[in-house]
C-alpha cells in the first residue's frame, strides 16, 4: 500500500464521504451535543479515541476469530460488544489516569456506545477489504470528519443563538436547514480525490 | 465477587442462546443466500451479454498481469462460445467502481453495467442510466474516449454532466476489459 | 393503560421521528425513495417487536447493572436474523439499505424502548408498543422518503408521476436534501399544530 493511497482514504473519509454530511454516520450526537463549540470539541475528542481504538480491535477480531471459524454472521452482535466493553474501559481508564480528561470526556463516553459512526466505521472496514493500516487511517480520517463537522455545526448554532429566528423555525428545523447548507458546501469536496 | 459471578454467568448465558439463535438462522439461510448471489451473477452477466444462456469461469492465470481485472467468464449458447463478460473495478472517487463489460465474439460491445460503488448517490449513479447505454454496439477495435463536449465519434462517449472522474473510471474499466479481449480472448 | 392507546402512542402522540427526534441516522441516510422508507420501517419495526417481547419476559432475570449490554445482545440478535432474512430473501432491499441494515442495532428509537418500556411493562403491552413504535418510525420515513423521491426524482414507489417534461430537483435525494426535507416537515407539523392551537 502506497502512502499516496492512505493519503487519498484519508482525505476521503474526512471530506468527500464526511462522515456527518455525507453519509449520516452519528447524527444523534451531531445534532444532540453541538450547541456550544465546548462541548461539541470534546465529543469530537472522545468519539476520536474511540473510534480508532474499536476499529483496530475490530480489525483483529474479525480477521482472526470471525473468519478463521466461519463465524461472520455473528459480526454485529460481536462488534456491538466490543464497542460497549470499550466504552466501558475507556471510561474506567481515563477516570484512573487523567481526571482531568475525564472531566472533559466524561459525560460523553457513555453516549459513544449508541453512536452508530463508530459501529459503522467497523464494518466499513471490514467491507472494504482494508488491512490494518489502512484500518487505522480510515479511522482517523472518519473520526476527524466527525469532529470537523460537529465542531463547525456547534459554532453557526452559537450564532443561531442570538440571532432573529422566526419562531416556527426555532430549535430543530433551522439546525436541519444549517446542517443541510453545510452538506451543500461538503458536496463541493466531491471528486477531490 | 459472587455478584459479579452471578451477573458473568445471566450475561453469558444469554450470548450462548443468541448465538444458538443465529447458529440456526444461518445454517436456514445459507442455502438461499447462496442461491441469491449466485442468481445475481448470473443475471448481471446476462444483462450485459444477453445472448448467453451459460457461463464458465476463465481461469486466472489467463489474465494475470492485466489491470483492473477481476473475474472473467465465456459466455456460451448450445455449446458455442458466443461472448465474454468482463468485470473490471476501476477507481472512482469514493473508492472502486465495479463494471462489468460485455464483448460478443464479433468484437462488440454488447453492454456495459454499473455494479458496487461509493459514488456520490444521484450523480454518480447517473452513470447507471443512460450513459452506460452509450457503449452499447461499440467497436473494440480502438480504446474508447470519453469527451465533455461536443458530438461524440464513434471511439467516443459523452461524459455524464458532473461527475467526469466517474464517467473515467467507468471508461478506464471498458477499455482494461477491450485492452485484455484484443489481447487474449479474441 | 389501555393496549390501544399504547399502540396509538407509538404513532402519533410520542412519534419516534417527529416528536421525540430519535434515530435520526436511518431516517436521513435510507429515505432517498418511499419504497426505501418502507423497507427499513419495516424491518425496524420486526427488530422493535421481537426485542421488546424478549426484554419484557427476560425483565425478571437480568439484573439491572448488566441491563444495557442483556439488551445489546438481545437487540443485536434480532438485527443479525433480519439482516439474514432479508439477504435471503430480499436481496434487492438487502443491497439498497446496505450498512444501515447492521446499524439498525445502534437505533435509540430500540434502546429507548427496550429501556423506557420494555423493562417495565407487561409481555402484551411491550409488543403492542414495539409494533406501535415501529409503525410511527416506518410511516414517518415514509412519507419523507415520498417528499424526497416526489421532489427529487419526480417519482413515488419508482412510478414516475410528472412525466418526462419534469426536471427533478436532484439535491432532494443527495444528502442535504435529506436534512430539509426533515426540516421542513417538522416546520409543517408546527404550523398545524399552531393553528389547531389557535383555534380551540
Amino acid at each position: 500500500m502506497s502512502i499516496q493511497g492512505l493519503f487519498v482514504i484519508l482525505v476521503s473519509s474526512i471530506l468527500v464521504n464526511n462522515f456527518v454530511l455525507s453519509k449520516f454516520l452519528g447524527i444523534c450526537p451531531f445534532l444532540g451535543v453541538s450547541k456550544q463549540v465546548e462541548t461539541a470539541t470534546g465529543m469530537g475528542m472522545a468519539v476520536t479515541f474511540v473510534m480508532t481504538i474499536a476499529s483496530i480491535i475490530t480489525w483483529i477480531i474479525q480477521k482472526f476469530i470471525l473468519v478463521n471459524y466461519g463465524l461472520e454472521f455473528l459480526q454485529t452482535i460481536a462488534f456491538i460488544l466490543v464497542i460497549a466493553a470499550l466504552v466501558q474501559f475507556v471510561e474506567m481508564v481515563i477516570q484512573k489516569v487523567s481526571p482531568t480528561l475525564y472531566q472533559a470526556l466524561g459525560v460523553y463516553l457513555p453516549l459513544i456506545t449508541t453512536n452508530c459512526a463508530v459501529l459503522g466505521v467497523a464494518i466499513l472496514n471490514i467491507q472494504s477489504d482494508y488491512n490494518l493500516i489502512e484500518t487505522i487511517v480510515n479511522a482517523v480520517g472518519a473520526a476527524i470528519g466527525f469532529s470537523l463537522a460537529i465542531i463547525l455545526f456547534a459554532g453557526i448554532r452559537e450564532k443561531l443563538e442570538i440571532s432573529d429566528v422566526p419562531e416556527i423555525f426555532q430549535g430543530f428545523p433551522i439546525a436541519l436547514i444549517t446542517a443541510s447548507l453545510m452538506s451543500i458546501a461538503f458536496l463541493g469536496f466531491a471528486g477531490l480525490v | 465477587m459472587k455478584e459479579i459471578m452471578k451477573l458473568g454467568i445471566i450475561l453469558l448465558i444469554i450470548t450462548v442462546v443468541a448465538s444458538v439463535v443465529l447458529t440456526y438462522t444461518n445454517e436456514i439461510t445459507k442455502e438461499p443466500i447462496a442461491q441469491q448471489t449466485l442468481q445475481a451473477n448470473i443475471l448481471a452477466r446476462q444483462t450485459v451479454l444477453s445472448d448467453a444462456t451459460d457461463f464458465e469461469e476463465v481461469d486466472q492465470s489467463e489474465f494475470e498481469g492485466y489491470e483492473n481485472i477481476i473475474e472473467v467468464y465465456k459466455g456460451m449458447k448450445d455449446g458455442e462460445v458466443v461472448g465474454y463478460t468482463v468485470k473490471t473495478n476501476p477507481k472512482g472517487y469514493g473508492g472502486e467502481v465495479e463494471v462489468m463489460v460485455g464483448i460478443t465474439g464479433d468484437s462488440v460491445i454488447s453492454g456495459v453495467n454499473i455494479g458496487n460503488h461509493q459514488e456520490t448517490p444521484g450523480l454518480g449513479a447517473k452513470a447507471d442510466g443512460e450513459f452506460k447505454d452509450q457503449y452499447k454496439e461499440k467497436s473494440v477495435e480502438n480504446e474508447l474516449k470519453v469527451i465533455k463536449a461536443g458530438a461524440p465519434k464513434d471511439n467516443e462517449v459523452m461524459a455524464i454532466s458532473g461527475a467526469t472522474i466517474t464517467s473515467k473510471a467507468v471508461n478506464t474499466g471498458v477499455n482494461s476489459a477491450i485492452k485484455l479481449f484484443n489481447e487474449k480472448l479474441k | 393503560m389501555n393496549l390501544g392507546k399504547i399502540f396509538m402512542a407509538g404513532i402519533l402522540f410520542e412519534n419516534p421521528i417527529f416528536i421525540q427526534m430519535l434515530g435520526m441516522c436511518p431516517t436521513l441516510a435510507v429515505t432517498t425513495s418511499a419504497e426505501n422508507g418502507l423497507g427499513m420501517g419495516l424491518a425496524t419495526t420486526a427488530v422493535l417487536l421481537g426485542s421488546n417481547t424478549v426484554i419484557s419476559l427476560l425483565k425478571k432475570v437480568i439484573p439491572s447493572k448488566i441491563r444495557i449490554p442483556a439488551f445489546v445482545v438481545v437487540i443485536a440478535t434480532f438485527v443479525t436474523v433480519v439482516g439474514l432474512m432479508l439477504k435471503a430473501f430480499l436481496p434487492a432491499l438487502d443491497a439498497q439499505l446496505g450498512l444501515f441494515i447492521p446499524l439498525i442495532v445502534v437505533n435509540c428509537v430500540i434502546l429507548g424502548r427496550a429501556e423506557a418500556f420494555a423493562s417495565k411493562n407487561s409481555v402484551i403491552a411491550s409488543s403492542i408498543d414495539g409494533i406501535g413504535m415501529g409503525l410511527g418510525f416506518t410511516i414517518s420515513l415514509t412519507i419523507l422518503g415520498s417528499v424526497r423521491e416526489i421532489l427529487g426524482a419526480g417519482a413515488i414507489f419508482g412510478h414516475s408521476i410528472f412525466g418526462a417534461s419534469y426536471q427533478p430537483a436532484l439535491i432532494m435525494i443527495l444528502p442535504p436534501g435529506a436534512f430539509l426535507a426533515l426540516a421542513l416537515l417538522l416546520v409543517l407539523l408546527r404550523f398545524i399544530q399552531s393553528k389547531k392551537t389557535t383555534q380551540n
